[in-house]
């Protein structure tokens, strides 16, 4: 999951992201500082972060859809094929992370995920407000707790505008 | 999920209807606190209700947010990169 980072040597662009992962027909869903955004945190990132499905056919377009990005590992490339891994691209910086903490992966998310209009021809599938607190609770550090109230914040003032309670 | 439940066993635990369990965890409904209570208490966790305040310095920042489309959020942090680079 993408964590605060310095600003990048490339500008970031995630409409060519978005299109590249389109373009190839990838299923996956946006987590992430980025999907926070989406959501109306006003969040600052440069990256974007996605949850792909892990079937063999999408993980091969995925691959197309990263060459066409010029991608490069930033990491070591982990054994585990449900590590998260780091790319940079001539757009920006993308994180695969196949099972979010406090998830079960793509299969998982995109049950809520909502496809949302960020302009230029892009509708990813975005995780809900709720699974993205549920990633940020999972983990432990200071810097995602304070993202979490954030976030909870945004939900709570959203909520307040109406919601059942059903016991 | 921390506890390796499954709706049914919650429900199991709880006395809670597993369809209720359901709209719950979906964000559809919210539990009542006793209901929550139980529920956190049958994974074997706790929450310890302290009254605080609220922190409410976000909250304009945070409802012009909520009052943008998804597309003028994306602009926005955009406009916001940019500024950063040129600075």
């Amino acid at each position: 999951m993408a964590r605060a980072r310095q600003q990048p040597p490339v500008p970031f662009d995630p409409y060519q992201v978005f299109q590249a992962l389109d373009r190839h027909h990838v299923q996956y869903v946006v987590i992430g500082a980025f999907a926070r955004v989406i959501h109306g945190t006003r969040e600052t990132t440069h990256a974007i972060d996605i949850t792909p499905s892990m079937r063999a056919d999408n993980q091969r377009r995925l691959a197309q859809a990263l060459a066409d990005l010029d991608a490069r590992p930033t990491g070591d490339d982990p054994a585990d094929a449900d590590a998260p891994r780091a790319y940079a691209t001539r757009a920006g910086a993308l994180a695969i992370v196949p099972i979010p903490a406090g998830t079960r992966g793509y299969d998982d998310l995109r049950r809520q995920a909502t496809r949302e209009n960020i302009g230029q021809s892009c509708r990813p599938q975005v995780a809900t407000p709720g699974d993205l607190a549920r990633m940020l609770g999972a983990l432990d550090d200071p810097a995602s707790q304070e993202r979490l109230l954030r976030l909870r914040r945004l939900i709570e003032l959203d909520r307040s505008r109406g919601l059942a309670i059903e016991f | 999920m921390r506890a390796g439940l499954t709706q049914a066993d919650l429900s199991e635990r709880t006395g809670r209807d597993r369809s209720v369990i359901a709209r719950w965890e979906q964000g559809v409904a919210s539990p009542p606190v006793e209901s929550l209570l139980a529920c956190v208490h049958a994974c074997g966790y706790d929450i310890p209700l302290v009254l605080q305040p609220i922190d409410t310095r976000l909250d304009d920042e945070l409802r012009q947010g909520a009052a943008m489309a998804p597309i003028e959020r994306v602009r926005e942090l955009q406009d916001k990169l940019a500024r950063e680079r040129r600075s």
